[in-house]
């Protein structure tokens, strides 16, 4: 299976780990951090990105509270936290380009960089490789989503 | 405290507008929905003319973008699962012959001394 499958022609790279509730994605860094950013589906569903506010820096986010606020022209939520930390690192470059997430979802358009506190036991919860694959193919069939849009430029 | 830390903050939403004008109805369960995305416990209350768009079959038939799919209604049921309450002005009711089964689901039923209630408890009240 490549590294990056695709369910409805949304990508879901298979390294990373998966709040399939709550379309968020987490990856691991080498210095015990982790960074914390929106799926392909996540973007897709929301649209072009006008604004994209993340928490600050310093903030302690519990599990399902929200590190970010993201709106487009037609939507406006939370990006809720699939882990419980404090944030150390904004993605700073989306104040001046919120559509870096439609862009890059999984790259250039991560929103924060957290301490987990419980890492090992969240983490647990959250799914990762194949199997989330197959979560997410459930969900998009279940709720019918629409398959995924990719703007000029998108990488996954 | 963070200027972006508005945990235990509420917002009450004033929304007099209905359905005979489709530009004004949108926006402000666009701003409860970003006032619930930012953890504000957020509140809409319609009365006066707001109240006829909580009718059942109704909201649906409002669109602002004739080539979107996107309804009142689409706008109201994202409200709901943003964790916006409605609520709905018992008296205005009245004004469109309305009881309470002809409200859609999620919507409560109060009275006058609650907006007084709300108004007073609310940090900030947004009146449309």
């Amino acid at each position: 299976m490549t590294e990056n499958p695709e369910v409805r022609g949304c990508v879901l790279p298979l390294s990373l780990h998966y709040s399939v509730q709550d379309h968020t994605w987490v990856s691991l860094d080498d210095d015990g951090t982790v960074r914390i950013g929106m799926t392909d589906i996540a973007q897709n569903l929301a649209g072009p990105l006008l604004h994209a506010k993340p928490k600050k820096v310093g903030a302690a986010r519990k599990r399902g509270k929200p590190v970010a606020t993201v709106e487009s022209s037609k939507w406006v939520g939370p990006v809720k936290s699939p882990l419980t930390g404090e944030i150390v690192e904004i993605n700073e470059d989306l104040a001046t380009d919120a559509q870096l997430i439609n862009r890059s979802p999984y790259k250039a358009g991560w929103i924060v960089r957290m301490k987990p506190t419980d890492l090992d036991a969240e983490l647990a919860e959250l799914a990762t490789g194949e199997a989330a694959v197959e979560m997410y193919r459930k969900r998009i069939e279940d709720e019918d989503l629409k398959a995924c849009e990719h703007v000029e430029g998108f990488e996954a | 405290m963070s200027d972006d830390d508005h945990e235990e903050k509420k917002i009450l939403v004033i929304q007099t507008h209905g359905v005979e004008t489709p530009n004004r109805t949108y926006s402000p369960l666009f701003y409860a929905m970003a006032s619930a995305a930012m953890e504000i416990e957020t509140l809409v209350w319609f009365t006066m003319d707001g109240t006829n768009q909580l009718k059942k079959g109704v909201a649906e038939t409002v669109k602002l973008d004739p080539t979107s799919d996107v309804t009142l209604k689409t706008m109201i049921e994202q409200a709901i699962e943003s964790e916006v309450k409605l609520a709905v002005c018992h008296q205005s009711m009245a004004l469109f012959d309305m009881e309470e089964e002809d409200l859609i689901d999620g919507v409560e039923i109060m009275g006058a001394t609650s907006i007084i209630d709300l108004s007073l408890n609310a940090d900030h009240v947004m009146y449309f």
